[in-house]
């Protein structure tokens, strides 16, 4: 469902749902993109079907492997007006971890990171940043300089 | 998602995001990000569509490389999935009308429709679709005993070790829809979500289930549950069908 078409008291719920007011970020510089060791984040709840579902509102993440055997990623997001047909037909959908492998093939990116990172949307950012550490400490230790951030 | 862009930045690694609801990038302001016209469940656009996909792809790295953030760009076009597609028919006949007050008639149906799904599941999954049916770890006939405990007592016990009672009922109840949209995937022609559901609530006892199991949570005493059941088991286009909301 297209957000435009999402019936309303809904659609103005989630329109104006409370946003943190956000110093600007300046941007860090990087290599050229043919170069960069790219990892994705999505918000989507993904996870292996063996890891404990994700519990709304809880300060958590998981870790995806790029060699882990993605036929066994579910998703636990509570959400009921998010499309499922995506990532039932389709993981690129939500989780492109099969273009990014082709961009790497191609060398259109340098590589692809050895591990991705899963949040569960709908969740307030302050309850993610106490994680941020730990996970830039392992972004570093794989040597990511590139990360794709994907909502649902 | 905006929030993980800028905490990211903040430790010195490059990120671009995707936005699906452009208002709250443009609130949030991160330093690179890329707004896409998509579903919502969509940041790529469409499934089985590995070129348009990859054009995302490449716009949202492209920007990458950018520093004079912040970088706030649109996707200009929408995946033209359908075309002239099969018509989509569902898996099993619509349900007959029985009230769920009627326990053991209704029971003894619903365990009979999930059976009759079932090759539909097994011809989804042998055709190398993927399972989402793997949320709580229990079968369809305990999902149903499970989820018709709570609709009748909203009081019992989590059957989850960790998980209040209300989320290990959203845990169920999503695998037995999931169950169904694996069915209704496996047909021929095409379908959207808001196609599914219609079917799934409006046509199935799985779906009449799914009302009850509402209803019942949005008349408890805690407030924290009727606020989770308010969005938890019914989307928002079927939450006009609910009994007494």
């Amino acid at each position: 469902m297209y957000f435009e078409d999402m019936p309303e008291p809904g659609r103005s719920r989630l329109l104006n749902h409370p946003m943190p007011d956000m110093v600007e970020t300046p941007c860090v510089e990087g290599l050229p993109l043919g170069k960069r060791r790219i990892a994705l984040i999505t918000t989507a709840g993904l996870h292996d079907y063996r890891d404990a579902p994700f519990v709304p509102g809880r300060s958590e993440y998981r870790t995806i492997p790029s060699s882990m055997d993605m036929a066994d990623v579910i998703t636990s997001h509570p959400s009921t007006n998010i499309d499922r047909i995506g990532i039932l037909r389709d993981l690129d959908t939500v989780f492109p971890i099969n273009r990014l492998r082709e961009m790497e093939a191609e060398g259109a990116i340098g590589t692809v990171a050895s591990n991705h990172y899963s949040f569960l949307g709908s969740t307030p950012p302050d309850n993610f940043e106490g994680l941020i550490g730990e996970i830039a400490a392992a972004m570093r230790a794989d040597r990511v300089d590139g990360i794709v951030l994907a909502p649902v | 998602m905006c929030g993980l862009a800028h905490y990211l930045e903040r430790e010195g690694l490059p990120t671009v995001a995707i936005a699906l609801i452009p208002r709250h990038a443009e609130l949030m302001r991160p330093p690179r990000v890329l707004s896409v016209p998509f579903e919502l469940g969509r940041p790529f656009g469409a499934p089985e569509m590995p070129k348009f996909q990859r054009a995302v792809m490449d716009h949202a790295l492209g920007l990458l490389e950018r520093t004079d953030g912040p970088v706030l760009e649109t996707f200009p076009r929408r995946p033209n999935e359908h075309g002239a597609s099969a018509v989509w028919s569902p898996p099993i006949e619509k349900a007959s009308d029985i009230a769920i007050g009627e326990e053991s008639a209704f029971v003894s149906a619903l365990k009979a429709e999930i059976a009759a799904i079932q090759p539909a599941c097994e011809s989804w999954v042998a055709g190398g679709g993927r399972r989402l049916d793997r949320i709580s770890g229990r079968t369809s006939p305990e999902i149903v005993d499970l989820m018709l405990a709570l609709a009748q007592d909203p009081s019992i016990e989590s059957p989850m070790e960790g998980f209040p009672i209300e989320l290990a009922a959203k845990f169920a109840a999503d695998d037995l829809k999931h169950a169904y949209y694996q069915a209704g995937l496996s047909q021929p022609g095409a379908v959207t979500d808001v196609g599914l559901d219609d079917w799934f609530y409006n046509d199935t006892l799985a779906g009449k289930l799914m009302f009850a199991l509402c209803a019942t949570l949005l008349k408890s005493e805690d407030e924290k549950v009727r606020g989770f059941a308010s969005h938890a088991f019914v989307p928002s286009h079927q939450r006009e069908n609910v009994p007494e909301i």
